[in-house]
């Protein structure tokens, strides 16, 4: 078991590196200048020739992509006086002269456009991402497993027909059209009753200029974010609380003498929850990497509208830290997903 | 009457199952009773109606699409309680305390996800109301009662952690666990190995004796029925032809039906040239929802025959020290560090126009070894020299021009048909892949041609597996893989899954188109008596090795070795 979260946990950082060569090598091959953008049209050569040694985009490509992964590795070895060092939050060792081990942070270089840490604009944004998936992903499962089961039970009825086509349309759905039409009914036509904003983040400002939560500010989102799951985790639920209710082991169950209810809840669903996992993880990863549509619609400052914004100033560094946080969460998400099925299902084990 | 001892009357019991359109029905009047303390045989073939009487006992058929009329009585105490029409909220405190249940499939009728013991320990808790703690203690000292090794470890266990044999003894103590009057048995040993068979089966009567639980044994197997129960039932498309004490009406059948069904059961020590089928005996005429049943004027003959064939001795296949492997256990790396020789070392000749059998019991490596030889696993070691050619050493484009030769036949005709495909179709498929016959008409006109040969009329070609019976399909099977004019034929267990009246006919017809087409054949099961018709000569397997080898009538006779003694005497007897 261990060996095995071990070796899931060398192919992730395989993934890693893998995810991080192709998006900075995409990236870094596009015409685009990020110097000259980060001065317009104003600056003269000079000053972008000095940016462009600056920011390293003089080097061949190879050589820049070298920088950034030494600058990512947690691990690294470097001369003592190299300015990057500067830049480090870790600890250092001195092993000569003129070299030096260090243990660090992963270093995801400054923004292009404003100068600031990569990682401190993502650590602003991840927290808000991160609470709308989580409260989404928790409606979709409920709400889901909850209507799937009683599809499944209700077999051949209007309710399980009713389910059915809702859920349908509910995936049929892009988010981006739900985000819009939520805003339309409940935060305008509707917003005297509700009293939400059209858009509006977690974190605003109020009319003292502190910084406060604003919990209301989650619900339209939330709710349009978590339609699409719910409608996926729905039918899930139902395609395999059906299959598993055709088992031989349903009727031992009842030859037994057991009531339905404790058949359904412990027996058959304690089986279906594998394919159930399966899609509430995944969901749940692409939502915590950033829900770029909902998120823009209402703007709400998280993952996704830091990714959109930084895609067109082409803010090279915070685009590539974002790209490699979801990469990272999806290869957490899916190691705790294997560990998750081991628990629901005995026979699975890993070695 | 009933009786005071009679702990199950039924009368006049008619199931039928509504569909949108029309109503099918299942039983048609079903009458029979069971003693309290008495092992009632229920047996017939498969959609006689058997299964579908045990489960209206225990009330477990679907409610919503079921139409049942007739009487029930159930006596557990004093008072009769009718089951027919007992609403579900007053059944079910009975099912699992008054009467209880076991099934065909032992590997999926527990709870996959739910330890062994708690799958006992719940329904205690629920019927006998105890706590926790004496809930398993109770079920430890049942598992010891059924005679399971270690009942802290099998208590402890998922189902997929022990034997098929095992979990069917977990059914068992299940099945027991809160005293119930009657316990309904449905095909309980037929997915097991005969050696097992015979310990389960020796355990119901056991159980019988100790507990005093009157047991309705449902199953296909005449020989089980006449080792375990005192009274049968046979039954033909939901009706009850003949009924009464089981020495009896096995020894001396009245009906027709009974007749045709006892003959046609592959006898153990003797070697018909052909297998008695039922119609051999009784011609079966629809009469509206009834049967008519009226004798033949065929007579069964039945000639001896010895194994030793006149045919030369010419090698066609020769495999030497064949070994398969899978790894059950890999390192860091994914490395394997561990082994399961499945077949390990095997040697063997086949000749000319002869078939060898290969018998053993289930995870031997019978299969295995079948599957290596058509390349549908992968050799560890060994050569397989198919006209001085090694089969393993082929590249796959030799190998696939050559895999014609050597056909496969499966256990069960239900899965190896694409559903989507008309057999027609299906028996053409391989012989295009193959590239023979030049168009599609000379393809068509063997594959008719091959439907005659399988007993098969030319208008089924159009058809789709569904609209076929298993006999039918097996048959289907058969003339796929001859559409390639194959010179092997391997069968894995290809009748293991046959009604015995469907099987000899499959069988029957297995042996002609050996002699007409001078095929030789690997048949591959774990029924002796099988091997016995089919198999010139025998390899038994253990373990993945062979233990004994030779002429089927010396092995039958005179075996040598004490695992083979053990194979034939486990079978029921019963001729």
């Amino acid at each position: 078991m261990l060996l095995y979260a071990i070796r899931k946990l060398a192919y992730g950082f395989l993934i890693i590196i893998t995810v991080a060569c192709t998006v900075s090598s995409i990236i870094y091959l596009s015409p685009v200048d990020p110097a000259r953008l980060s001065f317009g049209q104003l600056s003269d050569a000079g000053t972008v020739e000095a940016k462009r040694k600056a920011l390293g985009l003089d080097q061949p490509l190879p050589v820049q992509l070298l920088y950034y992964l030494r600058d990512l590795s947690p691990v690294v070895v470097i001369d003592k006086n190299n300015p990057i060092l500067e830049s480090y939050s870790g600890v250092m060792f001195s092993m000569s002269s003129t070299k030096t081990f260090v243990i660090k942070w992963p270093y995801l270089r400054e923004s292009f456009q404003s100068g600031r840490p990569v990682a401190e604009i993502l650590k602003e944004a991840i927290p808000l991402t991160m609470i709308l998936a989580f409260c989404s992903i928790l409606l979709a499962s409920l709400l889901g497993i909850i209507l799937g089961i009683l599809s499944a039970v209700r077999h051949g009825t209007w309710i399980e027909q009713v389910a059915m086509v809702v859920s349908t349309i509910g995936y049929s759905l892009p988010s981006y059209a739900t985000a819009i039409f939520f805003a339309i009914v409940f935060a305008y036509l509707l917003q005297p009753l509700t009293g939400l904003h059209l858009t509006g983040s977690l974190l605003e400002v109020n009319d003292q200029g502190d910084w406060i939560i604003e919990w209301k500010n989650l619900i339209l989102p939330v709710v349009a974010l978590g339609l699409r799951p719910v409608s996926i985790i729905t039918q899930l639920t139902r395609s395999a609380m059906l299959d598993n209710m055709m088992m031989p082991y349903v009727r031992t169950a009842r030859a037994k003498g057991l009531s339905s209810t404790v058949i359904t809840y412990l027996h058959v669903l304690k089986n279906a929850m594998n394919p159930i996992i399966t899609g509430i993880s995944g969901w749940f990863a692409s939502l915590i990497t950033g829900a770029f549509f909902v998120e823009n619609v209402f703007n709400y400052r998280g993952l996704g509208v830091i990714t959109v914004k930084a895609l067109l100033d082409f803010d090279i560094p915070v685009v590539l830290g974002a790209v490699i946080f979801t990469c990272v969460m999806f290869v957490v998400i899916n190691i705790l997903v294997d560990l998750l099925y081991s628990v629901t299902d005995p026979r699975i084990k890993y070695s | 009457m009933a009786t005071n001892q009679e702990l199950l009357n039924i009368r006049d019991l008619r199931i039928a199952f509504r569909t949108d359109d029309r109503v099918n029905p299942v039983l048609r009047g079903v009458d029979f009773s069971i003693p309290a303390g008495e092992i009632v045989g229920l047996v017939g073939e498969s959609g006689s109606g058997k299964s579908v009487t045990g489960l209206s006992l225990c009330g477990l058929l679907p409610e919503k699409i079921t139409n049942i009329s007739g009487s029930v009585e159930f006596t557990p105490e004093n008072h009769p309680i009718q089951l027919v029409g007992l609403p579900e909220k007053e059944f079910r405190p009975l099912r699992g305390s008054k009467i209880s249940m076991i099934f065909q499939e032992p590997m999926s009728s527990l709870n996959p996800v739910l330890t062994c013991g708690y799958q006992v320990d719940e329904m205690i808790r629920l019927h006998l109301r105890y706590n926790k703690k004496q809930a398993k203690a109770n079920t430890l000292e049942l598992f010891a009662q059924v005679g399971l090794p270690n009942p802290e470890r099998i208590y402890n266990s998922y189902p997929h952690q022990i034997s098929g044999g095992q979990i069917q003894r977990v059914m068992i103590a299940m099945a027991i666990s809160c005293h119930p009057k009657l316990l309904i048995a449905d095909e309980p040993t037929t997915a097991l190995d005969v050696t097992i068979q015979k310990k389960i089966l020796e355990l119901l009567v056991d159980i019988r004796d100790k507990f005093g639980i009157s047991i309705l044994f449902i199953s296909h197997d005449l020989g089980v029925i006449k080792d375990i129960t005192s009274r049968v039932n046979v039954m033909y498309r939901g009706v009850i032809v003949e009924s009464g004490e089981t020495k009896s009406v096995l020894d001396n059948p009245e009906h027709l039906y009974t007749r045709g069904l006892i003959a046609c059961k592959p006898p153990l020590y003797y070697r018909p040239r052909r297998l008695p089928v039922v119609s051999d005996f009784v011609d079966i005429v629809a009469n509206g929802d009834y049967f008519d049943f009226k004798p033949t004027k065929k007579d069964g003959v039945e000639e001896n025959e010895t194994s030793e064939k006149t045919s030369g001795r010419h090698p066609i296949l020769s495999v030497q020290n064949l070994v398969v492997k899978y790894p059950v256990a890999k390192n860091f790396w994914g490395s394997p560090t561990s082994w399961l020789r499945a077949v390990d070392g095997i040697s063997f000749t086949l000749h000319k126009g002869e078939t060898l059998g290969i018998v053993g019991e289930s995870g031997c490596g019978k299969s295995t070894l079948g599957r290596t030889l058509v390349h549908l696993e992968k050799p560890d070691t060994g050569t397989a020299l198919l006209d001085g050619k090694d089969l393993f050493r082929q590249r796959e484009s030799e190998w696939r021009r050559n895999a014609r030769n050597i056909q496969i036949i499966f256990q069960d005709p239900y899965s190896s048909l694409n559903p989507k495909m008309k057999i027609g179709q299906a028996i053409m498929e391989p012989m295009m892949v193959h590239g023979l016959y030049q168009n599609k008409a000379l393809r068509k006109e063997k594959m008719l041609s091959l439907l005659d040969q399988v007993g098969l009329l030319p208008e089924h070609a159009d058809r789709y597996p569904h609209e076929f019976s298993g006999g039918q399909r097996q048959r289907i099977c058969i003339a796929r893989a001859l559409g390639l004019d194959p010179r092997i034929l391997i069968c894995d267990e290809s009748v293991a899954a046959l009604d015995v009246s469907v099987q000899s006919q499959v069988l029957n017809l297995l042996k002609d188109l050996q002699t007409q087409l001078g095929l030789s054949l690997i048949f591959i099961t774990h029924d002796m008596s099988v091997v016995n018709f089919i198999a010139d000569r025998v390899a038994v397997m253990y373990k993945g090795k062979i233990v004994e080898t030779g002429l089927t009538e010396d092995i039958i006779h005179h075996p040598k070795e004490a695992y083979t003694r053990d194979l034939i005497t486990a079978i029921p007897k019963w001729a």
